[in-house]
């Protein structure tokens, strides 16, 4: 177990690292002038320049992104060109939002996948054709889009819930719940599709097995069957597709974001990368490939503490 | 059992955050005074420290907490605020303030010349605002009451300045406003309901001196970048003020929002090589004229801005002091006219120009210039540009003409943006005698008789056709019915005071 993880951890740690590496390349090839960003309009080119120099911005590239990097290990991601703000104090604040968003994006995706999953493979007939009707449309459907619906539908003409805005936890525990409504549903619905037809799937071959027969002749209860042993066999699959859809949910909650007004890390790194904010862009890209890496780690033990067949590999 | 248990459990769970928690945060029923503006903003804040605040998006987050020396009425007139006295010496360079009596900041000190004079020196040596108050070369305090501002030369843009955010005075103690803005303002930012990036909070300053102009008992400023976002918040009552953009003004309307508008950029065909430097065409104004008769501004109006902007040939704007109605129809539609008008400077068959394709941001505004060009027999080579390099190709010179817009300012910073030898929008430098002669006799005249020159040299720059401007495109602004906005001429964000209780 002990090898196993730290193969995952040291495997993570050069994905962290040529990632930053090939985003610090296509920063500084976009050609974007973010000094000029910085200065607006009616800056001439002097004054740019002059804001250019002082940003260090014409320091051989190699010469910037090792001090870049050797800040970066150190745990100084440097400050924002455009606001003077400490990276790691941006996003000490603006990560919390988007991980509880993509976090009860997940969690309900697991319920959903998982009851509609069961309920298919289960009951099959009619209902089963349904959920994976639905679980197509699901997929097809851009998070965007169900999120806008949503919106205007349930916000804007219901007014049940909040268009935008963010209410921390630590405000109040109702108001985070209120906020978080409708993006988590939007990013969920998304993700759902894939998931509960690949727990349907598996679901549906586990309780096709042998081992299922024997424990039906002996007279366990068939909740009993579907719940603490054919789930149990079936899970890893979902948890496989569920862990690939964990990265499409933090690149979904970017647009989430946008749209429902929070202020996360999506919209900090929409921002900076329009602007050409470097040391902001690079520092949420570090920080999201570390997250990523360490979800999928998390999962990779849950799938080998459920299979132990998996430590040996 | 359990499952269905959990599904019930977290559907009631839903139910129950939704049915309590209140309302949305916005205003209580609207009385004369009283209640809270919540304002939507496309822009974050940049900073409370004035030294590194820009103008425009800024202003709207620092004038609660800080007062400016003048106070820029929905005309662009300037009326007394901090000041209530102010007076240029002859020659235009030595500018003297009166400052009121008796204001304090939140921190208890006392606003007088010293302080002032603090802040106009802190502000001047920043990059953004600061840029305005670069004429600056000395600031004295004589008496407590008075500040005398000495220019290194004539600024006929300073006082609309001094009403602006370069204008804004924070407690001497607090210049970097490390902790947070200490100012004199009508309002106090409320630090338990401000996080940054997401809410600014604002209570009222209880010992302001002008508390009557300012009927709202609290501001929240909430940054939303995203304009569906800030339009949802709109129709949702959770703001009651943002701008929005143009293709949703019907929505607005019909969802029973009040649609105003400002001046927001000049935009049309920015000819920039009147030199001839790289298209020798262009150094012959009457080129330059049938450039100005090959486009039918009102057509594009009405199609490319739907409505919301107003068709001019002038690259000041309506309402300022260089604006001059009757030049508006010195140049229609006539291509005719315009042909004539080559052939008669000797390019019967027109000439050869690349210019940048923009047609990936600005699809209809690239087409109505690659008609207009083939309309008139110019053979037009197009280069796809992207939006993040055009600012320094054009200013490098790359180009000799483009589609261009620059955001709406007052006629002197317009002066000095595109029509002054070294200005950020000559690229190539041209001058023209007659035109410095008019800059340099308004910087020098008294504030009274500058419209008149003004006008002078804006009839000069339509007739040379500097540039074939199409028109001034609006910025559109929403609120609710529980909010009236004084009509704005001259900037883009109305000053707080603008905007009133309904009724």
């Amino acid at each position: 177990m002990v090898m196993f993880l730290l193969r995952r951890v040291l495997a993570g740690l050069v994905l962290v690292l040529v990632v930053a590496t090939l985003t610090f390349a296509l920063l500084n090839l976009t050609g974007t002038d973010a000094a000029r960003n910085i200065l607006g309009e009616n800056a001439t080119p002097e004054q740019a320049a002059a804001e250019a120099a002082t940003l260090g911005m014409n320091r051989p590239l190699p010469v910037r992104y090792w001090d870049w990097l050797s800040h970066a290990v150190r745990g100084d991601l440097g400050t924002s060109w455009f606001k003077g703000e400490a990276v790691t104090s941006s996003l000490a604040s603006t990560l919390p939002i988007t991980l509880s968003l993509a976090l009860a994006g997940l969690l309900l995706s697991a319920l959903l996948s998982v009851g509609l999953g069961t309920a298919a493979a289960v009951r099959g007939g009619r209902l089963d054709r349904a959920i994976q009707f639905l679980a197509v449309l699901s997929s097809a459907a851009p998070s965007f889009l169900v999120g806008l619906l949503l919106a205007v539908t349930v916000a804007v003409k219901l007014r049940w819930l909040p268009a935008t805005g963010y209410v921390s936890f630590t405000d109040s525990a109702g108001g985070w719940l209120r906020s978080i409504t409708l993006p988590a549903i939007a990013l969920a619905i998304a993700a759902t599709g894939g998931t509960a037809q690949q727990v349907r799937g598996s679901l549906i071959d586990v309780l096709g097995s042998e081992y299922i027969r024997l424990l039906r002749s002996r007279g366990i209860s068939e909740r009993r069957v579907v719940f603490k042993h054919a789930l149990r066999n079936a899970a890893p699959a979902g948890l496989t597709v569920l862990s690939l859809q964990f990265i499409g949910l933090i690149g979904g909650a970017v647009i989430i974001e946008k749209i429902f007004g929070l202020p996360g890390v999506g919209s900090l790194a929409n921002f900076s990368a329009v602007q050409g904010d470097q040391p902001v862009v690079l520092g949420v890209v570090v920080v999201t490939a570390a997250i990523v890496v360490l979800v999928n780690l998390l999962i990779d033990i849950a799938y080998g503490w459920l299979n132990p067949k998996v430590r040996a590999a | 059992m359990k499952r269905r248990l959990l599904l019930a459990a977290v559907a009631a769970l839903l139910l129950a955050t939704a049915a309590c928690g209140g309302g949305s945060s916005s205003s209580e029923a609207s009385t004369k005074t009283g209640g809270t503006l919540t304002i939507g903003m496309s822009l974050d804040a940049t900073s409370w420290d004035l030294a590194k605040a820009g103008d425009g998006n800024d202003a709207v987050y620092n004038q609660p907490v800080y007062d400016s020396l003048l106070r820029m009425a929905p005309d662009g007139s300037l009326t007394p605020n901090l000041a209530t006295k102010w007076v240029y010496d002859d020659k235009q360079t030595t500018l003297t303030l009166t400052l009121r009596d008796g204001v304090k900041f939140t921190d208890g000190k006392i606003l007088d010349s010293a302080a002032v004079r603090a802040n106009l020196l802190h502000t001047k040596g920043g990059n953004a605002a600061g840029s305005e108050l670069t004429g600056i070369a000395e600031v004295t305090a004589p008496d407590a009451n008075t500040v005398k501002i000495t220019l290194s030369e004539p600024d006929p843009s300073l006082l609309s300045a001094l009403g602006q955010v370069p204008g804004m005075i924070a407690s001497p103690d607090a210049l970097d406003a490390t902790s947070g803005p200490v100012g004199s303002g009508p309002y106090v930012l409320d630090k338990a309901g401000t996080t940054a990036g997401r809410q600014y909070t604002y209570t009222r300053n209880k010992d302001y001196w002008n508390a009557s102009a300012f009927p709202y008992d609290k501001i929240v400023i909430l940054p939303m970048t995203d304009p569906a976002a800030r339009f949802n918040a709109l129709s949702s009552g959770q703001v009651d003020w943002t701008t929005i953009s143009a293709d949703r003004v019907d929505a607005a309307k019909g969802a029973g929002l009040t649609v105003a508008t400002t001046p927001g950029a000049t935009e049309g065909l920015y000819i920039w090589d009147r030199d001839g430097k790289i298209v020798p065409a262009l150094k012959s104004p009457l080129v330059r004229q049938a450039l100005n008769y090959a486009f039918d501004r009102a057509a594009i109006v009405k199609t490319v801005r739907k409505g919301l902007g107003t068709a001019t040939e002038q690259s000041f704007l309506p309402g300022d002091a260089a604006y001059d109605t009757s030049l508006d129809s010195r140049y229609p539609y006539d291509l005719a006219k315009a042909k004539q008008l080559l052939a008669q400077a000797g390019y019967p068959n027109g000439f050869d120009v690349t210019i940048p394709d923009l047609s990936a941001n600005f699809p209809q505004e690239q087409a109505a210039i690659n008609q207009a060009l083939a309309d008139l027999g110019v053979k037009v080579k197009t280069v796809p540009v992207p939006l993040n390099q055009l600012f320094t190709a054009l200013q490098g010179g790359k180009y000799a003409m483009s589609y261009f817009k620059l955001s709406a300012v007052g006629p002197w910073d317009i002066v000095q943006n595109e029509f002054l030898k070294n200005a950020a929008w000559n690229p190539f430098h041209t001058t023209d005698p007659k035109v410095d002669e008019l800059v340099k006799a308004i910087a020098a005249a008294k504030v009274d008789a500058q419209p008149a020159l003004f006008r002078q040299l804006n009839t000069y720059l339509v007739e040379q056709a500097w540039n074939a401007p199409w028109d001034v495109l609006d910025t559109v602004l929403a609120m609710n019915k529980k909010v009236t906005m004084a009509a704005q001429k001259t900037t883009v964000f109305p000053p707080i005071y603008s905007l009133k209780p309904a009724g």
